[in-house]
């Protein structure tokens, strides 16, 4: 056995009281590290395993979408819901189907798809689901349902559109002045939106807000102000 | 130093303890990946966008626009500031999705990517995919396999956020069919115009007034700065002009390069063909065989006859119906024994029977044209233009960089470049200094912006030194120096009084014409119509451009609770009074049209949305453009 001087011999007890004191502590947290980006690496690779799958029946599904084959979209988007529901790819796919369902005449699928979004999204794609959704229900009539949907919150990028499909449900119940008054928010807000320039991006420009701007003001101009 | 570690064991090893945790699971590439290069262009999230990164964006965009627009693209309008922050602000959008969708963790299945390459029409050999040609168009690209999958991965997940966003914009069918509603909807209007040109003689401008208005509004009188130079021009065009050929180097070019001047020979024959299959019994083959010996001793009988025999008995669809006749053709072309039997025969000649995988042939040689060498005196023009370029080309490389030397070394006259390289010196008319696009393309070479401003800079104007030569085109140098200069200047009140005086009467019609429209409206709405209307018009949105667009809106904002109704508005100086008569739906929408107007609609719609999501992802991103690097960097 090694032989240690005194000073060493002392700085070894020391350790060994340090141990005995604090050495579960250490172990356990030390475990707890390790045990712990063993089950995050563990997850991520589930995750991957999952993503990776569900990317496949995505694939099929726009590909589907393209080709206006209604029944595979909605058996790719069934099967997208329910077995990778924890993933990006089923509101994406949601709102792909959804778009593909509506414009083959099946507003009924379209509005599960986009409820399913609407519920389950996260951020702007719940918004961009809540919004669609209460054009579908706007078609049905379900005005209330239809506002419901637009008074929640939402990211500040939506506003002209959200106060746009107000003045739409408002148009459709008779009520031309709160119509008339939502479309104009939407024409301030995007005046706004225009001149700070802020979260302007490449799409938002002057010139191709053009025509969508003036479909704005026509629909606020039909609505003339009560004298 | 070892004490230092020996004393304080403790930390040391719990320092090294943290230290080495991170490498044990995420490996050294945690603490160099954040070093950062260069000036970046941005930063987005924890990303950059990186000076390189850029200037490939923008390379691409070049080339892009050169491909679209040609001749008329001008690399400048593309190197502005704003047309700089227009590209970086797209770069930060696309880097936004890659963000977004690593963070959805999106990703575009090996199977996809495979699939993808394998349709790629370019990389197909007779309907396959090809390894070697994906490799060989890769190094075309100087980009490594893995770099251009990587790079097509990429897009593809990005495709698959962008077409979940981008293409599925849902419009009501209410919503459609209001707007619908609103876009078909009729309004009569009767028109009256106010002119400006019924207030002509109440216009008083006093003599003091145009003077004033000219020493208010000077700079709008300013002419730019302008310069008269002389330059000189080194081209391939100019030197392939300088350029003779010598008859050794023609002979020698001639002697050297024989096959290209001979014509590969062509024969003419006719068949008759009688097929037999490959998999067929010999017995048959032999069938074939015997009726084909029975045609050739008809032949043999009568010669003139083969013609009519092909057509009668030839199994060759396509050449019976002419007798046979197969046209010309070169070597190559037809099936060796065909070809070997038809390139040995004299013209005239009726061949034996002859077998091929087809069956069995009677070959007639009906004709043998080509297979002649084209003289020099033939080839000389076609082999001294050819020598010409290549003499011209090569001392356009030698010469460039000695035009270039020179007119900055003797700096102060261009006569020295003239003569070396037997150039005419040229004299320009005024040039003025002006980015103004349509000016400067009537000024052609000249207009080159780099040229304009080596014209205009001190060294020139003051110092009168020759410019810099300047690549104005693909092998084409030019170089100025500024004979006469004019600063820029105000034009004389008198040469513009005349105009001044024009635009002060119009602004004074205007104000007259509005005033009189406004009181005639008022009086209108008053319920008091003695106007004397003119022109009844139907409109609509859908008609289009019935009335000016101003018109138009006014037209259909006003309302019409209360008919008739009165609007007025003012348009480019006219005063357009409309009276609103009847306001009527068309019987019935036309079904297609909405559809039509929903598709659009519903386009306009994703792109709102997707605008808005890019707003919002904006937003919750951090976002920092670096100005400086944009506005400083002027890139070629």
């Amino acid at each position: 056995m090694a032989t240690y001087d005194l000073e060493e011999q002392e700085q070894l007890a020391e350790l060994k009281a340090w141990w005995k004191q604090y050495g579960n502590l250490v172990t356990g947290i030390l475990t707890a590290a390790a045990v712990g980006v063993i089950a995050w690496q563990g997850w991520n690779w589930y995750q991957r395993n999952q993503t990776g799958q569900a990317s496949m029946v995505y694939g099929v599904l726009q590909r589907a979408a393209l080709e206006k084959d209604t029944p595979r979209v909605k058996a790719a988007s069934g099967e997208l819901l329910e077995k990778f529901g924890g993933t990006t790819y089923a509101p994406l796919g949601a709102l792909t189907a959804a778009k593909a369902m509506f414009d083959a005449g099946d507003a009924k699928t379209a509005k599960v798809q986009l409820a399913w979004v609407a519920e389950n999204g996260k951020d702007e794609l719940r918004d961009l689901a809540r919004l669609r959704l209460a054009a579908v229900l706007l078609d049905e009539k379900a005005y209330d349902d239809a506002l419901k949907q637009l008074d929640g919150s939402f990211n500040a990028g939506f506003a002209v559109r959200v106060a746009e499909s107000r003045g739409d449900v408002f148009g459709a119940q008779g009520k031309a002045s709160e119509a008339r008054s939502a479309y104009q928010a939407a024409l301030t807000k995007l005046d706004e939106a225009d001149k700070s320039g802020k979260g302007k991006n490449s799409l938002q420009d002057r010139q191709a807000n053009g025509p969508y701007r003036e479909m704005l003001q026509q629909k606020r101009d039909s609505l003339a102000e009560s004298k | 130093m070892f004490d230092a570690v020996r004393n304080n064991q403790r930390i040391v090893q719990l320092f090294l303890a943290l230290i080495t945790l991170p490498f044990a699971f995420w490996g050294v590439d945690s603490y160099v990946r954040n070093a950062s290069v260069g000036a970046d262009f941005a930063s987005v999230g924890d990303t950059k966008i990186s000076a390189q990164q850029f200037d490939k964006a923008f390379r691409e965009q070049q080339d892009r626009m050169r491909q679209q627009l040609g001749t008329n693209f001008r690399p400048e309008t593309m190197n502005t500031p704003e047309a700089r922050l227009a590209l970086l602000n797209s770069l930060v959008d696309q880097r936004l999705l890659l963000l977004e969708a690593a963070k959805g963790r999106l990703g575009a299945s090996d199977d996809l990517l495979r699939e993808i390459i394998g349709k790629i029409p370019a990389l197909q050999e007779n309907g396959q995919f090809s390894m070697a040609r994906y490799q060989n168009a890769l190094a075309a690209q100087g980009m490594t396999q893995p770099q251009f999958e990587s790079q097509l991965r990429q897009d593809l997940t990005m495709q698959q956020l962008v077409g979940a966003l981008g293409d599925t914009g849902i419009v009501s069918n209410t919503a459609a069919e209001a707007m619908l509603r609103i876009q078909a909807e009729e309004r009569q209007v009767a028109e009256l115009r106010i002119a400006p040109e019924q207030f002509a003689d109440q216009l008083r401008i006093d003599a003091a007034a145009a003077q004033k208005h000219y020493d208010e509004n000077i700079k709008q009188f300013e002419l730019p700065e302008q310069a008269k130079a002389e330059y000189v021009v080194l081209s391939l065009e100019t030197l392939l002009a300088q350029t003779t050929v010598g008859e050794a180097e023609v002979k020698a070019w001639y002697d050297s390069h024989q096959e290209r001047y001979q014509q590969a020979e062509e024969r003419r024959a006719s068949h008759i063909l009688l097929m037999t299959n490959a998999s067929a019994p010999e017995a048959e083959k032999a069938k074939a065989k015997a009726k084909a010996e029975e045609v050739l001793k008809e032949i043999e009988r009568a010669p003139g006859k083969f013609a009519e025999l092909a057509k009668k008995v030839s199994q060759d669809p396509g050449s019976a119906e002419k007798g046979g006749d197969l046209g010309f053709f070169g070597r190559g072309m037809m099936v060796k024994a065909f070809e070997d039997t038809v390139f040995k025969q004299k013209e005239g000649e009726v061949s034996g029977l002859v077998q091929s995988e087809f069956g069995y042939h009677i070959i007639k040689l009906t004709g043998i044209k080509g297979g002649k060498q084209r003289s020099m005196e033939e080839a000389r023009p076609e082999i001294e233009g050819e020598l010409k370029r290549q003499a011209a080309s090569r001392k356009f490389a030698e010469s460039a960089e000695a035009f270039s030397n020179m007119v900055y070394e003797q700096s102060d006259s261009l006569n020295p470049v003239a003569e070396k390289f037997k150039l005419k010196i040229q004299q320009s008319n005024w040039l003025p200094r002006t980015t103004n696009p349509q000016i400067v393309a009537a000024l052609g070479t000249l207009g080159n912006a780099k040229v304009l401003a080596s014209l205009f800079s001190d060294d020139a104007v003051k110092n009168k030194r020759n410019t810099e030569a300047v690549e104005v085109a693909p092998n084409t140098l030019l170089a100025a120096r500024v004979l006469e200069h004019r600063p820029a200047a105000a034009k004389p009140f008198e040469s513009v009084k005349a105009d001044i005086e024009a635009r002060l009467k119009a602004q004074q019609a205007a104000v007259l014409v509005k005033q009189a429209g406004e009181a005639q409206l008022a009086t209108l709405q008053a319920g008091e119509d003695k106007a004397n209307w003119a022109l009844v018009k139907n409109v609509s949105r859908l008609q289009g451009r019935q009335v000016p667009p101003a018109a138009m809106q006014a037209i259909f904002k006003a309302g019409v609770q209360k008919l008739p109704a009165y609007v007025g508005v003012d348009v480019g100086g006219n005063y357009m009074l409309y009276k609103i008569m009847k306001v009527s739906q068309p019987e019935k929408t036309d079904d297609n049209q909405r559809k039509v107007l929903q598709r659009e609609y519903s386009t306009m719609a994703a792109q709102e949305d997707f605008g808005a999501y890019l707003a919002a992802l904006r937003a919750r991103y951090k976002i920092e453009i670096n100005k400086s690097a944009l506005e400083t960097k002027e890139r070629q």
